[in-house]
Parts: C-alpha cells; sequence; structure tokens
C-alpha cells in the first residue's frame, strides 16, 4: 500500500523529468541547455493534468495551443509584433485560420488524448524503466490514426476502462487520504461514463456518437462566438489596416482614438441619462421662466445662422447649458433632485476619469514589465527574425522592407550614440540656446493669446464687431497650435539629440505651449468671470426695482392683479456660468474645423498636388521636395489630449459639450482614417508603440488634474449667478449637498456628515494618506530597485560565461558540433530508411 | 477513404510521409496544393513552380527557402520531399512532446529542427557556421541599398558579437539557438494545414 503511495508520488515527478528529458535535443546541442522557460510549465502542466485529466482536455479543446503562461507569450508576441511593425494583421489572420481549423481536431483530440495520459497512471514506474517498449506502439499508431480510433487503442481504452473500474471498487481500501479518493473516485466515474460508450455496440455507440457531435459543435459554436466578439469590436478592421501600412505606432493613436471616445461614450451616458434627458421630460417647459427664455432684445436675431453658430440665440437657452436649469429641489412625478444630481454627476464624471486613466496606466504598466529582457540580442533578433513571411503583396513587402531598414537604421543611432564622443561645451551652449529660443516662443505665444482674451472683452462690450473680431481669440489659438510644433522641431535640430529623447522634448514643449495656451485663456476667461460677478449685485438690484416698479406702477386698477410680467422682458445677470460652457464650446468646435480643414488643405491637397502634378514638374515632387506628408502622431495625440481637458473643464458648465465631442470623435476616426490611408505615408522613424502610450497617458491624467483645478475652484469659491442655473440662490454650489442631507437624511446622518466634514478628522486621514503613499512608494522602489540589480546580475553572468567560453576555446565547441552533426545525420539516415 | 486515396495517387508507400504531417487529411490537402503548384502537371516541382509563390517573390530570402527544397543540387523536387521540407513547419503537439520515444529521431517540426530548418536559410555554404560574409549578404538583401556598406558592416559585426560565443567570428547553431533562446519559434513557424 505504501508502495503505491510512493509510486504514485514518483510518477508525478517521473512524468516531469521525462518529460524534460524527451524535450531535450535528439539531433543537435549536448550541452542541454533549452530553453527552459517553454518547458517546466509545460512539464507541469502534465504533471498538473494527469491529476486533473478532464479539465486540462477541456482547456485543450477549448484552443489554448499550449499549457503556458498565456501572459508571457502575450508580451512576448506583443514585443515581437512592435519589431516586425506589420506583423500584427497577418499573424492574427493565421490564428483565426489556425482555430477554425483546429476545431476539426479538437474534438478527435479530446477522444484520443486521455487515454494516452490515463495509460500512464498504473504503469509509470515500469515506463521510467522501459520507457521504449510501452510507448513506441502509441507513438506509431497515434499520427496515422487521425480518423476514427485503431483497433489497438479500442483495446487499450478498454483495457483503462476496467482497471478504472477495478480502482472504483477497490477504493474503499486504499490508504489514501479522504479528499483524494473522493477525488480519485470521481476522475474515474468520469472516464468510464466517457468511454463506455465507445467501446459499446449499437445503443451505447450512437449516445457517444451523438455526445461527440454536440461536443463538436459546441466547440465551433464558442469559436465563432469569439470571432463574432473580435468583430463586433468597433473599427478593429481599420487599425489593422492601418497598421498593416503605417506600423504599430500610428495604430497606437487610432487604439488611443478609440479608448477615447469610449471614454467619452460612458461621460455621455451619464451627463445624458442624469441630468439632461430628465430635465427635458420633468423640467419646466422653454419659456415659462425667465431664465428659460431668450431675452426680448435678442427674440429677433435668435434664430439667425450666425448666431446659432456662436452658440447664441436659442441655444444658449437650451439644455445645453448651465443657465437654464432651474433650482427647484425637485421636478416632476418622480421627484428627481436634479441640482443634487447635477452637482453629482459635475463630481463623478472627474472621478470616472480619474479611476479609468489610472486603471489603465496601471494595465500598461504591468505589460511592460516583462520587456527588456530581449535586450541582449537586439541585433541577432533583428537579423534573424524581423522578416514576416506571411507578406505575399508587394506593397506590403516593400513597407517591410523600409521598416527593416529604419528599425536597423534605429539601432545604429543607438549604437552609435552610446559611444559617441563631441565637442560637449559646443553642445551644451546650442542645448541651452534652443531652450532658451523655445521659452522665448512659449512666453510669446502666451502673452499673445492673454492680449487677444483682453481685447475680445473689449469687443464683447460693443456693437457690431466684425466676424474676425468675435472669433480673434479661436483663430489666434488655432494659429499657434499649427505654427509653433513646425517652429519647435526646427529649434530642436540644434540639440542634436537622440531622436526618442528629442521626441519626448517635443512632445513636451508642445504640451507646455498647449498648456499655456490653455490656462492664458483660462486666466483671461477668470477676469471676464470675476468682471461679471461684480457687475451682479447692480443687475440684481435693476430686477427687483422693475419687478417692484411692474407691480406698484401707478394708474393700474388696484383691484385687478396685474399679469405677471412675460418672461422675456425680466431684465437678468450675465450669467457667467454660461458664458464659461459656451466659450468651451466654441474653442471645442473651432479646434475641430481647424484639425480638419488641416488635413483637407495639408495632407489631401498636398498628395493630389503631388500625385498629379509630378508629371509635369521640374523635379520629382514625390522624392523631392514637398513629397507625401506622414502622420504627425505626437501632434494628433496632443491634440486629443488638449481637446479632451477642455471637455472636462468645461462640461460642467455645458452640458451638452460632451454630446458635441462624442460627434466629433466619432467623424474624426472615420475622417482620420480616410485621410491617412488616402494621402500619407509612412514614416522614416518607427518608435515603439506601447512604451509611448504610458507616456501619453501620463500627459493625460497631467491634463485631467489641472482642468480639475479651475472647476473645483470655481464650484468652491465662487458663487453661483442669482438668475440661473440649478445652484441659484445658494451661497456657494456644494451647498446642495449639506440642504439633500438636512431635507432628505435623517437627522443623525447630518450629524454623522457634520463629523466627518470636521477639520480635526480630515487632517489626520490626509496625513494618513500621505503615509500610505510615503510607504507604498518605497516599497515599489525598491523593488524596482532590486529588480534592476537581478538584472545585471543576469547580465554580468552571461558576460562571465561568454568570456568563460571563449577562453576554453574552440575545441570543445568543436566537439560538441561534431556530435551535433552527427546526431542530426543520424536522424536523416534515420527518415531515409523509413521512407 | 482519404488515406487510401493518397496511396492509389502514388502508388507508393505513403504512411511514413503521412505520420511527417500527422494526418492523412492535411496530406491530402497538401497533395492539392503540390497539384496546384505543379503547372504541367510533371509529377514534381521546379524552382520556376515554387518561384511564382506570391509570398516567396517578395521575400528577400524567397531563393534561399526555394534552396532548402532541392538538397543537394537536385532540380526537382517530388512530393515526398515536398513534404518533408513543410514537415518543419507543422505545429507541435502539445501531447507530443512527453509521449516520444528518446531514441526515436526527433520529430522534423520540433524546435531544434524548425530552428535548424531557419539556420541553413543563412548558412550557405552549410558548413555549420553563419559567417560574417554570409550574414552580410542575408543583410544585404533585407535592406537593400537604403544603408551604406559601412553601416551594413557594423551591423553585422555587432550581431556577431553579440551571438558569439567562443570568439571565432561566426555564429554556430549552437550560439544560434542561444540567440533565439527567446524566440517562440514553435509558434511562429506552424503552419495548420486546413483540411
Amino acid at each position: 500500500m505504501s508502495r503505491q503511495l510512493k509510486g504514485r508520488g514518483e510518477e508525478a515527478d517521473g512524468g516531469a523529468r521525462g518529460r524534460a528529458r524527451s524535450g531535450s535535443p535528439g539531433t543537435g546541442d549536448r550541452s542541454g541547455r533549452r530553453p527552459s522557460r517553454k518547458q517546466a510549465p509545460r512539464a507541469e502542466g502534465a504533471a498538473a493534468g494527469r491529476r486533473g485529466a478532464q479539465p486540462g482536455q477541456k482547456e485543450r479543446a477549448g484552443g489554448s495551443p499550449r499549457p503556458g503562461s498565456p501572459r508571457r507569450k502575450q508580451a512576448e508576441r506583443r514585443r515581437h509584433g512592435e519589431e516586425l511593425g506589420e506583423q500584427g494583421r497577418s499573424s492574427t489572420e493565421r490564428t483565426c485560420e489556425g482555430r477554425r481549423k483546429r476545431d476539426g481536431r479538437a474534438s478527435l483530440k479530446e477522444q484520443r488524448a486521455p487515454p494516452k495520459k490515463e495509460k500512464e497512471v498504473p504503469r509509470k514506474e515500469e515506463m521510467w524503466k522501459r520507457p521504449k517498449k510501452h510507448r513506441s506502439p502509441s507513438l506509431a499508431s497515434r499520427p496515422s490514426g487521425v480518423e476514427s480510433l485503431s483497433e489497438e487503442e479500442l483495446a487499450q481504452i478498454l483495457e483503462q476502462v476496467e482497471d478504472k473500474k477495478k480502482l472504483i471498487a477497490t477504493m474503499r481500501n486504499k490508504p489514501w487520504p479522504m479528499a483524494r479518493k473522493l477525488r480519485e473516485l470521481r476522475e474515474a466515474q468520469e472516464f468510464v461514463e466517457k468511454y463506455e460508450g465507445a467501446l459499446g455496440k449499437g445503443k451505447g455507440k450512437r449516445l457517444y456518437a451523438c455526445k461527440m457531435l454536440i461536443a463538436k459543435k459546441w466547440v465551433k459554436f464558442k469559436r465563432d462566438f469569439h470571432n463574432f466578439k473580435t468583430q463586433c469590436i468597433p473599427w478593429e478592421m481599420k487599425i489593422k489596416d492601418i497598421e498593416s501600412h503605417f506600423g504599430s505606432s500610428v495604430a497606437s493613436y487610432f487604439i488611443f482614438l478609440r479608448w477615447m471616445y469610449g471614454v467619452n461614450l460612458v461621460l455621455f451616458g451619464l451627463i445624458f441619462g442624469l441630468v439632461i434627458i430628465p430635465e427635458v421630460l420633468m423640467g419646466v417647459p422653454y419659456g415659462s421662466i425667465p431664465r428659460k427664455t431668450v431675452p426680448r432684445a435678442e427674440e429677433e436675431k435668435a434664430m439667425d445662422f450666425s448666431v446659432l453658430w456662436d452658440f447664441e440665440g436659442y441655444i444658449k437657452y437650451s439644455a445645453l447649458f448651465y443657465g437654464y436649469y432651474n433650482n427647484q429641489r425637485t421636478i416632476g412625478w418622480l421627484r428627481y433632485r436634479l441640482p443634487m444630481a447635477y452637482f453629482m454627476v459635475g463630481v463623478s464624471v472627474f472621478g470616472y476619469s480619474l479611476m479609468i486613466v489610472i486603471r489603465s496606466m496601471a494595465s500598461n504598466t504591468q505589460g511592460s514589465a516583462s520587456e527588456g529582457e530581449s535586450a541582449n540580442f537586439t541585433f541577432s533578433f533583428k537579423m534573424f527574425t524581423s522578416w514576416d513571411y506571411l507578406i505575399g503583396n508587394s506593397e506590403t513587402a516593400d513597407n517591410k522592407y523600409a521598416s527593416i531598414t529604419t528599425s536597423f537604421k534605429e539601432s545604429i543611432v543607438d549604437e552609435q550614440e552610446s559611444n559617441k564622443e563631441e565637442n560637449i561645451h559646443l553642445t551644451r551652449f546650442l542645448r541651452v540656446l534652443a531652450n532658451f529660443l523655445i521659452i522665448c516662443c512659449l512666453c510669446g505665444s502666451g502673452y499673445l493669446i492673454y492680449f487677444v482674451v483682453k481685447r475680445s472683452q473689449e469687443f464683447s462690450k460693443m456693437q457690431n464687431v466684425s466676424w474676425y473680431e468675435r472669433n480673434e481669440v479661436e483663430i489666434v489659438m488655432s494659429l499657434l497650435g499649427m505654427f509653433c510644433p513646425p517652429l519647435f522641431e526646427t529649434i530642436a535640430a540644434l540639440e542634436n539629440y537622440h531622436p526618442r529623447i528629442g521626441l519626448k522634448w517635443q512632445l513636451g514643449r508642445i504640451f507646455a505651449l498647449f498648456l499655456g495656451n490653455l490656462y492664458t485663456f483660462l486666466l483671461a476667461l477668470m477676469d471676464d468671470v470675476h468682471l461679471k460677478l461684480s457687475n451682479e449685485e447692480t443687475i440684481k438690484n435693476i430686477t427687483h426695482w422693475t419687478l417692484f416698479n411692474y407691480y406698484n406702477a401707478s394708474g393700474w386698477n388696484e383691484s385687478v392683479p396685474r399679469p405677471p410680467l412675460h418672461p422675456a422682458d425680466v431684465p437678468r445677470g450675465s450669467c457667467w456660468e454660461t458664458a464659461v460652457g459656451i466659450e468651451f464650446m466654441r474653442l471645442t468646435v473651432s479646434d475641430m474645423l481647424v484639425t480638419y480643414i488641416t488635413i483637407l488643405l495639408g495632407d489631401f491637397l498636398r498628395a493630389c498636388f503631388v500625385r498629379f502634378m509630378n508629371y509635369c514638374w521640374c523635379w520629382d515632387l514625390e522624392a523631392g521636395f514637398p513629397s507625401y506628408a506622414e502622420f504627425d502622431i505626437s501632434g494628433n495625440v496632443l491634440g486629443l489630449i488638449f481637446n479632451q481637458g477642455m471637455i472636462w473643464m468645461g462640461s460642467f458648465y455645458a452640458p451638452g459639450l460632451v454630446g458635441i465631442n462624442v460627434l466629433r470623435l466619432l467623424t474624426s476616426m472615420y475622417f482620420q482614417c480616410w485621410a491617412v490611408m488616402s494621402s500619407n505615408v509612412p514614416h522614416e522613424r518607427v518608435f515603439k508603440a506601447s512604451r509611448s502610450n504610458n507616456f501619453y497617458m501620463g500627459l493625460l491624467l497631467l491634463v485631467l488634474f489641472l482642468s480639475l483645478l479651475p472647476v473645483a475652484y470655481t464650484i468652491m469659491s465662487l458663487p453661483p449667478s442669482f438668475d440661473c442655473g440649478p445652484f441659484s440662490g445658494k451661497n456657494r454650489m456644494y451647498d446642495v449637498i449639506q440642504e439633500t442631507i438636512e431635507n432628505d437624511f435623517p437627522a443623525f446622518l447630518g450629524k454623522i456628515f457634520a463629523f466627518l466634514a470636521n477639520p480635526g478628522l480630515i487632517i489626520p486621514a490626509i496625513l494618513l494618506m500621505f503615509l500610505a503613499i510615503y510607504y507604498l512608494n518605497s516599497v515599489s522602489k525598491s523593488l524596482s530597485r532590486a529588480n534592476a540589480q537581478l538584472r545585471k546580475k543576469i547580465q554580468a553572468l552571461r558576460e562571465v560565461e561568454k568570456s568563460h567560453k571563449s577562453v576554453k576555446g574552440r575545441t570543445t565547441v568543436q566537439d560538441s558540433e561534431d556530435t551535433a552533426k552527427d546526431t542530426s545525420k543520424n536522424a536523416t539516415q534515420h527518415q531515409l530508411t523509413k521512407e | 477513404d482519404p488515406k487510401r486515396c493518397s496511396c492509389v495517387y502514388f502508388e507508393v508507400d505513403l504512411n511514413p510521409t503521412c505520420r511527417l504531417l500527422g494526418g492523412s487529411a492535411s496530406l491530402l490537402r497538401l497533395y492539392h496544393r503540390f497539384r496546384a503548384l505543379d503547372r504541367n502537371k510533371k509529377g514534381y516541382l521546379s524552382r520556376v513552380d515554387l518561384q511564382q509563390i506570391g509570398a516567396l517573390a517578395v521575400n528577400p530570402l524567397g531563393e534561399r527557402i526555394i534552396d532548402s527544397f532541392f538538397p543537394d543540387g537536385n532540380l526537382r523536387v517530388d512530393f515526398p520531399g515536398f513534404v518533408r521540407v513543410l514537415a518543419h513547419f507543422r505545429p507541435v503537439d502539445d501531447d507530443d512532446s512527453g509521449m516520444r520515444d528518446p531514441k526515436q529521431p526527433e520529430p522534423l517540426n520540433s524546435r531544434m529542427n524548425k530552428l535548424r530548418f531557419v539556420f541553413q536559410l543563412y548558412d550557405l555554404d552549410r558548413d555549420g557556421k553563419i559567417s560574417r560574409h554570409e550574414m552580410l549578404q542575408v543583410l544585404r538583401l533585407m535592406v537593400g541599398v537604403q544603408v551604406t556598406e559601412e553601416q551594413l558592416e557594423s551591423i553585422t559585426d555587432r550581431t556577431v558579437q553579440e551571438a558569439d560565443e567562443d570568439g571565432d567570428g561566426a555564429v554556430s547553431f549552437l550560439e544560434f539557438t542561444k540567440s533565439l533562446e527567446k524566440m517562440d519559434i514553435e509558434q511562429k513557424m506552424s503552419i495548420r494545414i486546413l483540411k
């Protein structure tokens, strides 16, 4: 009994070893140093698979090709895909095909594989001693007997079924722990149930066949469903198409765009579902109160297109903007607390965005942890594996040539950069100069915007301003955004940085430009808001007096109450919130238009010109000066991030802004896809997409944080307008929470909240948070340091090994080479004799 | 019965060939492919037949791959030979690895043999080593004229330096396998033959 137990333990061990050994080379490589990574999991998987043969089987039938760790493989594949540029599409196609095909085989495998596994169980010990005798028959019969079970296999299964039955009968007597007994019993029963049918004649066999058919169909259905799911990913094919032509770096922009679209869709659902639709359905209708009516003075022009285009007129007094909402505590028969909902949605827009950005950043970091392993053999990898053998299209092949060339060029640049000795003083001087120039540019553009915004405030007071004067701010900002980046790039040429570092600097500078612009714009806007706030008191008095005079005017019959003043005639404040919302709305729209026009003129018309004028031009336009445009990844990504920042800032004051943005992202997905495919050429400089992706996310996080600040400031420290918006009449916007707690919650909850809001509790909580951050940060730092050290150790080990080998000289290597050759010759001879 | 079928076609014992591919269905499929490539129905393939495959025509190493179909300077390859080359690309079955008899020759689709196949593409003179010269030639095929000779040489030097462990200035098969240790060859060099 104890012998059996021991045998069982040994069997797992032996199985693993057997596998490892049999995997080791029959043809070459005497050193026995084989990719151990591949082997170990498989051996484990096999050992585990024996204990739970059925689950393992199912998994394989489900299509997982190998029980290796999937994430690692994925990472590796992705890395490889990056190196190869266009492999992505073809390899997915390949796996698709492979899967479709595997369908058919899976069921057969399922039917065939268990016997083999099970057969090992009772005979492991003998097998370890003389493996050949027992293994060879199955080996010989297996490959040829794919279509049906051979006689021999049937006999084997029969034997095993008998074994299992015997095991079930004698289970009671085994000296095993109960858990194991139960497990074994269940396994044995399952096995018997499964294979008894296969052996029987007539009904049993038909039942078995039916079962197999259903299993097959099920696998096929799962596969189809998986394919269907892949097809359901929006724009997947478009992006793959672009990736195959332009490499993963350009595709990364479109993936980012798609991600952004998803985030905006959620925000859109939040705002529309919880704010706009309830207001439209249940709120007081248009024209009933002053804030929901176009004033008398604007009424005439309120429907003109030029007015609507500026988001004035009827659009201004619609649910798209803050001012339209009423400060009623509850609306409609649902008693929906709209002001509360408005506030909470405004907060949760930021909350959700923060969460999603940070989560995707974290997942990106996890994915990139396994990178850096391949640093040892960059050139070998490129040399031996860069061609994608599935490329059959000559255009794609040309692209591939180009990408291989560029990747080699890049590696050379890296190499040269690492051992470059230059005039350090000159370089330093040039870099300082370049930075100085760029800072000058940034300051200049910042001042220009400030100046223009100031001027626009003047214009807004005047009547009869021209179209240019009205849109000066937007035009100037768009022009700056168009011309500064190329200027920066020109200046950056002075610096002589490595291209990758140069790109990051470039990104940082454009980001600073955008941010500076945005913040100057915000400051000017804030001035405007303060101006309006200071006027508010007088307007409030005017309103009061108008109403007072209206009702107490002389010459009216005192006995009949006067009809209420028409809402359009009531004088009202300037409602700074709506003004801010309109400003963001305009900026978003003009930004979108400028982007589209730039693409049309700069890319499409240029491409048309180059393409068609090339026939009758003095020099080669395609290869020479204008040539075709490249896709500007950094500019586009930053534009997207910047735009998103405006959405975040503006959505509190213009709930409709997110809707506009969703439309914008949708159109720009199609438009830019088309523009890229029709009028751009692939990049000269291949840069790794996945690494810079987190850089983009970092920028996005920064923008999110920065756009949170002004909104939080206005909510916390500015009084809302007295006659518009859901918070009118309150001292501060956040008072709505207090109000809700007081009126709608039981008293003790109010007390609890009051306790929580106590500074004596908040400050320790913040301190605690800081401590936690500090602790986690130091832990992660030490871990990463340990990681780096380990990596260094591996590197050092490799170096030592290398030098050791080269010292040892050629003789040993020659020996091993010879033996390798011998074995390979043997192998071929074997093949020949078999033939 | 497809198995019978394939035997009738050739009137030879195709069982070993069959075994190479792991199934007669794929063999049949492959045979159809073979016949499609064989334009004049001559019963064997010549270099020209293979050169018309699009993916090989655009492949910088296409000629080398075609070479590997014609070992020992033959000018024609018959169906068994064709299958023997393609058997390298058979996917590795999960359940294969443990069950193999160590005394038997390693199947053609093992990792080592896949690697050896690739190695031979680079090893022009078949001396078991990829010399600097051979590498330079391949590189020239791969990047064309857009890179200067000097840069090409520096790339080659770097590659040799990276992979070379015994300091003989060439990459042996052993060193080759080592440098591609991380590569998922089993996955990448697998073609599933549709049924």
